[in-house]
Formats: C-alpha cells, sequence, structure tokens
C-alpha cells in the first residue's frame, strides 16, 4: 500500500480518503480532502497559499534542509522482508523522529528569537507617539525620562 | 493586517460554482507553461481552422490559452490588465507534484540510487568470492 502526498496541502492520502483527478493529458493529482481539490480548480497556487506545506517551507516557516530529512523515500525497489533489518529500521526511526523533533524546536526558537525586543521597542514607540492621552503625571515623566535617555544615547553614538 | 471579510460570503453563487466544475476545465498553468517554451511554438504558428472556434481558432492568445474572434480585440486583450497578469504569473516555475512531496519531507524515488548501489556490490562481490549480501 503506497501512501501518497496531497499535490496541494503535502499531507497524507490515506485509502478511503480524497479524490484523485484526472487531467486530459493523463496527469493524475491526488488530493487528501474536498478542501485541497476545491483550492485547486480555482486554480490557485500551493506556494501562495498561506495554510499549506508548501508555503511554509517556501517561506521559511519551516526547517528545509536537513539530513533528518534523507529518510523517507519512495521505495521503488523492493527490500525482503529481514527480521533483524526491520528491528533495527524501527529503533532507527524513533531515534531519528527525535533528533528531528529536537532541530526543529531549535529552528522554532531562531525564528521567534528578537521578537520579544521587536514587540517591545514597537510598544514604546506607541506610547511615546501618544504619550498625550496619558493622565497619570508619574508615568508621563517617566516616559519623557525615557525618550530623554534615548536621545541622549543616539546623541552619544552620534558623537563617537 | 489579519483578514476582516465574513468567510463562505460567495457561497451559493451559481457561476462560481459552475466556474470551478472540472467539465469546463481550463488549460493549467503548468501546461501553458509548456506552451510558451520556445520549442513548443510552431504548434501555434499555423492553427487550422475550426467552425466551433471563436474566430474559427485563428487568434489565439498561448498565455491566457482563449480563443478571439478577430486580430483587434485579440490585441486588444494583449494590452490589458488580466493578460500582463497572466504573463507575469507565467513567468515563476510551476508548481510540481514533487515540490509538494519535498515540502512532506519526502525525498525522491531510489531508483537511480540502486543503479549505484548494485554497481558496488558488482565490484564487492567480484573482489570477495564469498560475496556479500545486504
Amino acid at each position: 500500500m503506497r501512501l501518497e502526498k496531497c499535490y496541494f496541502c503535502s499531507s497524507t492520502c490515506y485509502p478511503g480518503h480524497g479524490t484523485m483527478f484526472v487531467r486530459n493529458d493523463s496527469k493524475t493529482f491526488r488530493f487528501c480532502r474536498s478542501k485541497c481539490h476545491k483550492n485547486f480548480k480555482m486554480k490557485r497556487n500551493p506556494r501562495k497559499v498561506r495554510w499549506t506545506k508548501a508555503f511554509r517551507k517556501a517561506a521559511g516557516k519551516e526547517m528545509t534542509i536537513d539530513s533528518t530529512f534523507q529518510f523517507e523515500k519512495r521505495r521503488n525497489i523492493p527490500v525482503r522482508y529481514d527480521r533483524d533489518l526491520m528491528a533495527t529500521t524501527i529503533k532507527a526511526l524513533k531515534r531519528s523522529q527525535e533528533i528531528k523533533a529536537k532541530r526543529e524546536r531549535v529552528f522554532f526558537k531562531n525564528r521567534m528569537s528578537g521578537n520579544k525586543l521587536r514587540q517591545k521597542t514597537e510598544n514604546q514607540a506607541l506610547v511615546q507617539k501618544h504619550i498625550h492621552l496619558v493622565d497619570t503625571p508619574a508615568i508621563k515623566n517617566l516616559a519623557q525620562v525615557q525618550k530623554m535617555a534615548q536621545k541622549n544615547k543616539l546623541m552619544d553614538v552620534d558623537m563617537s | 493586517m489579519g483578514r476582516l471579510r465574513r468567510s463562505r460570503a460567495h457561497h451559493g453563487i451559481r457561476d462560481i460554482q459552475r466556474k470551478y466544475r472540472t467539465k469546463r476545465y481550463m488549460r493549467d498553468l503548468d501546461q501553458i507553461h509548456d506552451d510558451i517554451q520556445p520549442e513548443n511554438a510552431s504548434k501555434f504558428e499555423k492553427p487550422e481552422l475550426d467552425p466551433e472556434l471563436p474566430g474559427l481558432g485563428q487568434f489565439y492568445c498561448i498565455p491566457c490559452a482563449k480563443h478571439y474572434i478577430n486580430k483587434e480585440s485579440l490585441q486588444e486583450h494583449q494590452k490589458g490588465k488580466i493578460h500582463k497578469k497572466r504573463v507575469k504569473l507565467l513567468k515563476d516555475e510551476p508548481y510540481t507534484q514533487a515540490e509538494a512531496d519535498a515540502a512532506a519531507g519526502l525525498q525522491r524515488a531510489d531508483n537511480k540510487v540502486k543503479k549505484a548501489k548494485a554497481e558496488a556490490m558488482m565490484d564487492v562481490s567480484e573482489t570477495n568470492t564469498t560475496g556479500t549480501s545486504a
């Protein structure tokens, strides 16, 4: 039994699920669900639809180049059943999955790093911009002090 | 940045439903991508007279896969936004099943690897008369 990948979203098409479209030039397209089929019929490009795997990979949202991707392959050459081979394969699969998960976590962390700092500076800028709306004098003063500090910092940078 | 539109707003529109039926399936972008290649240009040079098609099938816009009734309307179309948009779309490499597989983490088939492996195995079996099983 071969589990094909969906043309649109790259998820697995399990037996009894989804549809296959055969175009009049005999090219076949598999879809995991009607959502993917409908989007295909609308002639959308999966690379530009944000929920597909193709988009996420193309836009750098997910890990693309890694040695853990080397294992999964379409096997056209049958392998004779071997109990030992099977046992070691299963063992290795578990281990490789672990490594892959770990690397993905690291990738995500790297991707998200710097977000907090950016958010903070954006928030500060927003407060500075709308400082006239703030009623509490203490906060107003604090914000102004911060602004001055920032200005001084900039001046220092310019001077040096 | 997010979408503020209500979803499923065009659900009941009959013409849209009909448009996306595969009954009148138009040429896909990857097919058109092949059409516009210079080696396939000869196919479209001298079209046959076809009474079924608009303009007897003589005025065909290859990127848009559409027939026009005369030269003027074809030229008018080629000046327009829709045509230019399509030409721009066709500059990208077309999406393939191979790309979908790659995105899912599925590598290419092992056909080629087999050849190299088989040769290597042959070499090994030639040097070792005992023969190794893998």
